[in-house]
């Protein structure tokens, strides 16, 4: 699977992560989906919810928070795609936590994407969905668009 | 009927309806009725008989987690909702302060020499003590605790924080306790050789830790974890 991803909304997406450094950000992702392509067309920052002293390596949003960003898209007549989320100081790559997240939680329909933030910075964005088998997550090809 | 919303995620198998209509009394009887209707759904939300952990069942606003859980009553109308926890995070390397051990494995040495010379069990117990504590991450481990209160403090000594499992080191600190209970027990039964036997091993392995920095009982434990027994369940760091 492919997706695709415009530059403008790279930008803000970024954006939004480093203003949450040193702490985790996140937010959702809507779009269209067709076959094996994604388009994201927008995103939605969500407040960390974890306790404030965890947030340099967690993320999490209330439930009522999911829930009105979906009904939002819903109503937009976008499709919920996934989220996005931040390691500060660490790579863009799911960890154990993520893993555990999506196999309970979210499980294989819904994208991922990832951003390394070093000292403020975005220097990494990765998209990643979780395998059928749900042991692992499939590295998904992310293309930034005009 | 009550109905339940299908977050996006699970509507590919409920032939992406988001909204499905369902019978039941309880969240249990819905949520039977909604696997009922559309089974590939069921793996998704449950793990046997029981809901995923991520897994959010809500009756209008509120969290049946905060009512009766599958037992809550639904009535007819009820707006229920699936909804997946959205949560992440990284991968955070674990640091010891390598200063905390060397204090440990040097109290260790010296209250053990101290026992030896002056032929006093109770210190020999006591010793076996302060490790057990620490093997099981107190916060009342004696050698932690003079450590954190004493030495730093008064900037004795400086901390050292290094890239490190600590599940090792508490296992060596577990077999050190092992030998210096084994030990009190024989000095106390009149085998007063064996006791010191087991009394000089600790002294020497602690020796090895401190000055060599080989910590035998960690290397134990990391060759059982590569034999794959079972609470053993760290790797060396590469």
């Amino acid at each position: 699977m492919h997706i695709q991803l415009p530059k403008d909304l790279r930008a803000q997406i970024l954006a939004h992560l480093q203003s949450a450094y040193p702490n985790e950000g996140g937010g959702f992702l809507m779009g269209d989906i067709s076959g094996d392509s994604a388009t994201l067309i927008d995103h939605s920052p969500v407040k960390n919810s974890f306790a404030e002293a965890e947030q340099f390596h967690r993320y999490a949003m209330t439930p009522l928070e999911y829930a009105k960003h979906e009904d939002a898209a819903d109503e937009r007549g976008l499709t919920l795609l996934g989220w996005y989320h931040s390691h500060p100081n660490s790579p863009a790559i799911p960890s154990a936590y993520d893993l555990n997240a999506a196999v309970e939680g979210t499980g294989v329909n819904f994208l991922w994407l990832i951003a390394q933030v070093n000292d403020g910075q975005a220097v990494d964005l990765r998209a990643y969905r979780l395998r059928a088998d749900k042991t692992g997550f499939d590295t998904l090809e992310l293309i930034t668009s005009d | 009927m009550p109905s339940i919303k299908i977050p996006t995620p699970l509507r590919v198998y409920t032939g992406n309806n988001a909204q499905v209509t369902v019978s039941g009394d309880t969240i249990r009887a819905a949520l039977d009725d909604l696997t009922t209707q559309f089974p590939d759904l069921k793996p998704h939300l449950f793990n046997n008989s029981e809901l995923r952990s991520f897994v959010n069942i809500f009756v209008g606003d509120e969290d049946i987690r905060f009512l009766d859980g599958l037992d809550t009553p639904v009535e007819a109308g009820d707006a229920l909702r699936i909804i997946p926890s959205i949560a992440g995070g990284q991968n955070v390397p674990r640091r010891i302060d390598q200063t905390g051990l060397k204090v440990g494995q040097a109290s260790t040495i010296i209250l053990l020499l101290v026992s030896f010379i002056l032929n006093l069990w109770p210190l020999v117990l006591f010793v076996g003590i302060a490790q057990l504590l620490g093997a099981l991450n107190s916060p009342y481990a004696p050698f932690k605790l003079f450590y954190e209160n004493v030495l730093k403090p008064r900037e004795v000594v400086k901390p050292n924080l290094q890239l490190d499992n600590p599940e090792p080191h508490r296992f060596a600190m577990g077999v050190g306790a092992a030998f210096n209970f084994t030990a009190t027990l024989a000095l106390l039964t009149g085998a007063g050789a064996l006791g010191w036997v087991l009394v000089w091993v600790v002294i020497a392995l602690a020796n090895l830790n401190f000055w060599l920095n080989f910590c035998l009982g960690c290397a134990v434990y990391y060759q059982l974890n590569k034999l794959g027994l079972p609470g053993f369940t760290r790797s060396p760091l590469s």
